[in-house]
């Protein structure tokens, strides 16, 4: 255990070395780090150890932003003058690194007010690049005791009703269709539905699994076809002469293993076959003794639940193999192990990290993988609630129905497992000259020839709509029920894509006209220029507003369009930076140039999905080793994936001891 | 891709499925009342039990067009409550109810977990979720719901809103739950009303059969085999993955105590006079218009009341900053949300307020619904308490005071109705009192031996029909 107070000293042991360090940082930072090295010997200062933030940066903080992020009237939620030591601020390393993106790209502070000279942001940046400890121990995840100061704690939890339905259909050998029985569930951490604290159980969702349990067993066993190549997948019958409790022990075992993600335990199987006999006395035959068993077997929390049983002693240990099996598989199935993992982690194999390196090659090859593009990227890039509670209207779009909104999520999920399976670049996600397409969708990018409902590969002729931004699923998400919003479009690319954030509007702020028609006079965009002429508005949304301006070219369900309300459209945009562009390719080509902040973000949504709880300051270690990994082999992710399989907190878990049964 | 032979039967079978489903077990938890109530019928003497439904809309209101500006019972109908005109003397209208845990916060989510709590909401977006308490609904489901098969019915429209704010430094989750059983644990909804259906009436099975029976039999069996399960998983697990078991014993226990209701003698004295012709199974499919599924979901609050199903039950018209398209409603062109910040734009307030208007014709219509149902000397709604509210009053400003707040019904003759209850100074919106001083008020009406309940200063008592 690490008491929160060491783990305190640890991050606040924050002074770069010396220049090897910065030198060496700079390099993994790109040309970020090697414009603060050049300003920093210009503005005379040594190294970054030199800067004190008493000295050195108060006075530039208290000048340049205590005017808005102030005690009392902290904008954005952001009060800086909190900060009255070094310890202070290096205990909230994330603020400042926020913080430092937002004066690197001249985003803060507003355009109407005084500016720091470059000196005094070079001095400012380095002294946050240098808040970042350097030798962060990559060897430590939370522990119970200091898991509120340090949340990176992964919980035993229940299966989500994704996964849910995953399991069933890998347990039975077929699909059955399930999830949408069950309440969707909620999300944590990173924005996903796998974080423990996330996933409630509620007598609804019990009455549930107890329905499904006997639905998919009655399904997948009919009492009409015994013999069937399904029977006889899952229930070895008594051969003539045998012992009818062994057999029945033998196919329980053997089924319960696999649902349960783990061998059986003697107590376990002798409770089921005391079941099993009650239901013999009453009559039933084998087949349906043996389905009541199962039944048991998949209402039971061993099956419910992602359980991690810990060990006496307390302290990280390294998990067993068939955790670790269980871990893999719902990372990169979202569904249980198959046989070859529960071989290796019979075996104890999966400690190895060879081993662990193949399986996660194998593993991303197999069409379960489609999960990552189904619920990864659906999570990550924001569009879940897309046809359910994010609709266009229907009268202005008759053209969206269900199967245009299934197509349209479809699209991003092929998009995402090609580039997995084919294991190509991720900056793919950023561009591309191609995507997936049936019919429906390709009537709304104006593709000809394509008919029916099947997803296929399309190759575009101009360098508009591949990569992410050119999806219709993003674009309709991201749009208002009658018309476009470049505020919201510019939103996501800086959060989704670039991992930015960008504060909520002050309550009383003004918005815009609900449609496209011309209000008094003006453009959707001359109106959305003037409203950033308030200043209270436009620190945000000159970072916003060119983005989505570069997508207005696609209308609210993303068909493409030169003009709106029978006016030419303007896409021209010019960020705080003063880097301009105009329509989607030049926006893409620049967001490119952003490829750091993308791939850090990626890497970063990545992990906390693989982990499935927020991620803390130690993480950083994880992603910063996986993005190096990555682009030395030209961002291909499955050195994202292997560094993640193999990462100490993936394959790591804290025990309280076994003294938590007595303490109650 | 296309070849890869699971993908393409998961979606065909997704469209052929809803019908199939037996649901044994809701038929197995299905009460025998419907074949009691037509033998006792005539006898039952008893007197009707008092209800309570709990109602949530989201985005607030204009509050010039809600807050009637005269207190008593003269007051001249407020544009977005006119739908209810006809019901003026069966509802009031409370003004000056303040949510103060909600003053903190982000706008949306800090300020609807707790609409039913009361309690300061936890800034997190996953560790240590809270609604600061348990909800005032399930606090009297814990009180009074072991008399009806299902203690409270908890609805929406919306599913539970994904992901997290990371702006805001909120999971989203909190915008989707206004009934919660404990601080930590919301209490999961049904949107769909077939479900709603199922869970309260069963499937097609015939209670009674001896099918019907073994199922029951085979139920409490895995049950126990689940209960046994848990309790030893428990002991291995650390402390927050025990709290997650917990609330998988609890329901597991929750579907036990459904299973024993429907087995042992009906511990409810009242008999509804009438009991309805249930529609059927088959007759209810997920509505694909709003519209509709709004009003499905009321005629089953009515019906869960009506047949003493259950005598609590939570809706929500929609989650926290809901941006649904009202352009269906004449002279209306966007979403909901977006017309709460009207910045003070007439044309702009003429929206949003119709869009509440719009919320008020649905309670009217469940209003009528529910006086349509005769029981003892009076009618359903007469013994019932219908919370209807949002958890802002202006939605430009997120404001959490002078909530909009109707409470209609008489509670079985303890309210009087056809009131405005001002609890500050109306012309000049000064704060007033804790929205919880009524919450302890029906709490106590609904038989919750309670003395307070969130940051309540004292009961409500104007309401009472004897003070």
């Amino acid at each position: 255990m690490v008491p929160a107070q060491a783990m305190r000293r640890k991050l606040s042991r924050v002074k770069m070395n010396n220049d090897k360090d910065l030198c060496m940082r700079s390099s993994r930072f790109g040309i970020r780090g090697a414009l603060i090295a050049s300003a920093l010997l210009t503005a005379g200062v040594g190294t970054a150890e030199d800067i004190s933030y008493e000295h050195d940066i108060l006075p530039i903080v208290g000048e340049y932003c205590f005017g808005c992020h102030n005690e009392e009237r902290a904008s954005a939620d952001l009060n800086l003058e909190r900060f009255e030591t070094q310890q202070m601020a290096a205990e909230s390393l994330a603020i400042w690194q926020r913080s430092g993106r937002r004066i690197e790209h001249n985003e803060m502070p507003p355009r109407n007010r005084p500016q720091p000279t470059e000196e005094e942001k070079a001095k400012l940046l380095a002294w946050i690049q240098a808040l970042e400890p350097p030798m962060l121990d990559c060897t430590l995840i939370a522990s119970e005791e200091s898991v509120n100061w340090f949340p990176g704690f992964v919980m035993s939890r229940r299966l989500n009703r994704h996964e849910y339905e995953n399991t069933l259909r890998d347990l039975l050998g077929m699909p059955i269709a399930i999830a949408h029985m069950f309440p969707a569930d909620g999300a944590g951490g990173e924005g996903f539905d796998n974080h423990g604290n996330a996933l409630f159980l509620s007598a609804i969702q019990l009455e549930k699994y107890l329905e499904a349990a006997d639905h998919a067993i009655e399904y997948a066993l009919p009492a009409d076809s015994q013999g069937s190549a399904a029977w006889e997948r899952l229930m070895a019958m008594p051969a003539e002469g045998e012992d009818v409790r062994e057999a029945a022990s033998a196919v329980i075992r053997d089924f319960a293993g696999r649902a349960w993600r783990r061998p059986v335990e003697a107590e376990e199987l002798a409770r089921m076959l005391d079941l099993f006999d009650r239901s013999q006395e009453r009559g039933d035959d084998f087949g349906d003794s043996i389905k009541l068993i199962y039944k048991a077997v998949l209402v039971s929390p061993h099956f419910l639940f992602l359980a991690e049983p810990q060990p006496a002693k307390q302290g990280d240990y390294e998990l067993g193999g068939y955790p670790l099996a269980s871990r893999l598989s719902y990372f990169l199935w979202g569904s249980m192990p198959d046989e070859e993992l529960f071989a290796l982690a019979a075996a104890g194999q999966l400690a190895n990290e060879e081993e662990i390196e193949r399986q996660v090659r194998r593993m991303l090859l197999d069409p379960k993988a489609e999960a990552l593009g189904e619920f990864f990227v659906s999570q990550w890039l924001g569009i879940t609630p897309l046809g359910e509670t994010i609709k266009p209207d229907p009268n202005r779009f008759p053209e969206f129905d269900t199967a245009l909104a299934a197509s349209m999520h479809r699209e991003p999920a092929l998009y995402f497992t090609r580039i997995v399976q084919e294991d190509r670049s991720i900056l793919e996600l950023l561009d591309s000259n191609y995507s997936f397409v049936d019919e429906r969708l390709a009537e709304i990018y104006g593709i000809e020839g394509i008919t029916g409902d099947e997803m296929r590969l399309v190759e575009f002729e101009d360098d508009a709509r591949g990569g992410v931004l050119g999806m219709a699923a993003i674009l309709t998400t991201t749009s208002h029920p009658l018309r476009t919003s470049p505020v919201l479009r510019g939103k996501f690319v800086l959060e989704q894509l670039l991992g930015d954030r960008v504060p909520p509007p002050p309550p009383d702020a003004g918005t815009l006209p609900e449609d496209d028609e011309h209000h008094d006079g003006l453009s959707l965009r001359e109106a959305l220029e003037l409203h950033r002429q308030k200043p209270e508005c436009a620190a945000c949304h000159e970072r916003m507003d060119p983005l989505g301006f570069g997508l207005e070219n696609f209308d609210p369900i993303g068909r493409w369009r030169v003009e709106q309300a029978g006016l030419p459209i303007d896409t021209a945009g010019v960020l705080p930076t003063g880097e301009s562009f105009s329509g989607p390719a030049e926006l893409k080509a620049l967001l490119l140039e952003r490829r750091d902040a993308f791939t850090k973000n990626f890497t970063r949504k990545m992990l906390g999905y693989a982990l499935g709880r927020s991620l803390t300051q130690y993480d950083t270690c994880v992603i910063d080793d996986a993005l190096v990994a990555m682009e030395e082999i030209d961002w291909r992710p499955s050195a994202l994936f292997t560094e993640i399989a193999l990462s100490y907190p993936f394959r790591h878990r804290y025990s309280g001891g076994a003294s938590m049964e007595e303490a109650r | 891709m296309s070849d890869k032979s699971w993908q393409i039967p998961r979606r065909t079978i997704l469209r052929g499925m809803g019908a199939a489903i037996a649901l044994p077990i809701l038929d197995a938890m299905a009460p025998l009342r419907t074949a009691k109530a037509a033998t006792t019928a005539a006898a039952s003497s008893a007197t009707p039990p008092v209800r309570m439904a709990c109602i949530f809309f989201p985005n607030g209101v204009w509050e010039d067009a809600w807050v009637p500006t005269t207190e008593g019972s003269d007051y001249l109908m407020p544009y977005s409550l006119r739908p209810l005109t006809k019901f003026r003397s069966e509802f009031n209208v409370l003004s000056g109810l303040d949510q103060a845990n909600s003053r903190q916060g982000d706008g949306h989510y800090a300020k609807t977990g707790n609409f039913l709590t009361g309690q300061p909401v936890t800034k997190t977006t996953g560790r240590d979720i809270s609604a600061g308490g348990i909800s005032m609904d399930q606090l009297a489901a814990q009180h009074i719901g072991h008399n009806t098969p299902l203690p409270s019915l908890e609805m929406g429209i919306d599913p539970v809103i994904s992901g997290i704010d990371s702006n805001v430094g909120y999971t989203r989750l909190y915008g989707s739950y206004i009934s919660w059983r404990n601080e930590h644990t919301p209490v999961a909804r049904e949107i769909n009303p077939r479900f709603v259906y199922e869970r309260l009436f069963g499937g097609n099975q015939a209670a009674g059969s001896p099918e019907h029976q073994r199922r029951q039999e085979d139920f409490q069996s895995l049950i126990d085999l689940a209960l046994e399960d848990a309790k030893g998983l428990r002991r291995r697990l650390g402390r927050d993955d025990q709290v997650k078991l917990d609330e998988y014993l609890e329901s597991v226990r929750a579907v036990e105590k459904r299973i024993e209701f429907s087995l042992q003698p009906d511990p409810r004295e009242w008999m509804p006079e009438v009991y309805p012709d249930l529609p059927g199974i088959d007759g209810i499919q997920m509505p694909a218009d709003f519209r509709e599924h709004a009003k499905l979901m009321m005629d089953l609050l009515v019906l869960a009341f009506q047949t003493d199903s259950t005598r609590i039950a939570s809706f929500m018209f929609a989650n926290c900053v809901s941006g649904r398209n009202f352009s269906f409603l004449p002279g209306v062109s966007g979403g909901h949300h977006d017309m709460s910040h009207h910045e003070n734009k007439p044309e702009k307030i003429k929206q949003y307020r119709r869009i509440t208007r719009w919320h008020a014709e649905q309670l009217a219509y469940l209003l009528e619904r529910m006086q349509a149902v005769p029981e003892g000397n009076g009618t359903l709604l007469d013994n019932s308490m219908v919370l209807f509210g949002s958890s802002m009053s202006d939605g430009n400003r997120h404001d959490p005071n002078n909530l909009p707040i109707i409470v209609a019904g008489k509670a079985g003759g303890a309210f009087k109705t056809g009131h405005h209850f001002a609890s500050n100074d109306i012309a000049r919106r000064s704060r007033g009192l804790p929205v919880c001083n009524l919450y302890t008020t029906m709490l106590q009406t609904m038989g919750a031996e309670v003395d307070t309940f969130g940051d309540a200063t004292e009961p409500f008592t104007r309401i009472l029909a004897e003070a």
